[in-house]
């Protein structure tokens, strides 16, 4: 899949070094970063992370998108990762707050045509936070839950299902 | 379809919030909840009490519970 990407009236690109100030900007929002791993607000160990995060690229065993409005304005920021031989993990999802509330629909279509271009044959496993309520509700339409720990449920989603979801979000935006 | 269950259902999509003053004419997206997660929470339960597909053009151009009823009714009767 060639990059950057424009579909579905966004901009999709590999996250950079010079995105380190708007990737903290929003993981450091109390509000929309809640149910992200918590991020030191120190710009310098943001580009550090993303530094050490292109050679996990380079190798091919996580790529973290940054999305973009048609005036190349960045207002999202979401990850693949944990690439095993046949399954793989996204998440680190965040949009900027007071964007259209259809963007991440958008950017998880894009996950989607990028799971089936780059990760053919593997199985998409995530986990969800206990408290975040309506992440939950959303995931359970789609996925199904593999197991628990105290903080998170862990889901899977199989083929059919994926396209199941994947026509649903499509027939929103 | 009424408009009273339609209310209950759209306010147990949000999940921080205090809905109790909810009504057919409240503004649901000036509040601090309202996200993409509660937009498509929404657009889950009606797909599934109603047997109507919203889309975010449907969300997008409401601003009362009121508008997001007529859609749904609108659609119902296609």
């Amino acid at each position: 899949m060639q990059l950057p990407i424009h579909k579905y009236g966004l901009i999709f690109r590999l996250v950079e070094e010079t995105d380190a100030e708007f990737i903290l900007s929003l993981r450091t929002d109390n509000i929309h970063a809640r149910y992200l791993s918590p991020t030191e607000n120190d710009l310098q160990k943001q580009i550090d992370w993303i530094r050490k995060y292109k050679k996990r690229e380079e190798k091919q065993q996580e790529f973290y998108f940054l999305f973009a409005d048609e005036d190349n304005q960045p207002v999202g920021v979401v990850r693949v990762y944990d690439i095993q031989n046949d399954t793989y993990t996204n998440g680190s999802w965040i949009v900027k707050p007071g964007c259209d509330e259809f963007i991440s629909i958008k950017s998880d279509l894009f996950l989607a045509d990028f799971a089936a271009n780059q990760l053919e044959n593997k199985r998409c496993v995530f986990d969800v936070r206990k408290d975040n309520k309506k992440a939950l509700r959303f995931h359970r339409m789609f996925s199904r839950i593999t197991g628990e720990d105290e903080i998170n449920y862990y889901f899977t989603i199989d083929e059919a299902d994926a396209k199941r979801k994947y026509e649903f979000l499509t027939s929103i935006i | 379809m009424n408009i009273e269950k339609f209310i209950q259902e759209f306010t147990e999509q949000f999940d921080d919030l205090d809905t109790s003053t909810f009504t057919a004419e409240t503004l649901f997206k000036e509040n601090d909840e309202w996200s993409s997660m509660t937009a498509l929470s929404i657009i889950a339960m009606v797909d599934d009490s109603y047997k109507v597909r919203l889309t975010g053009d449907d969300v997008r151009n409401s601003k009362t519970i009121q508008d997001i009823y007529d859609i749904v009714l609108a659609k119902s009767k296609l």
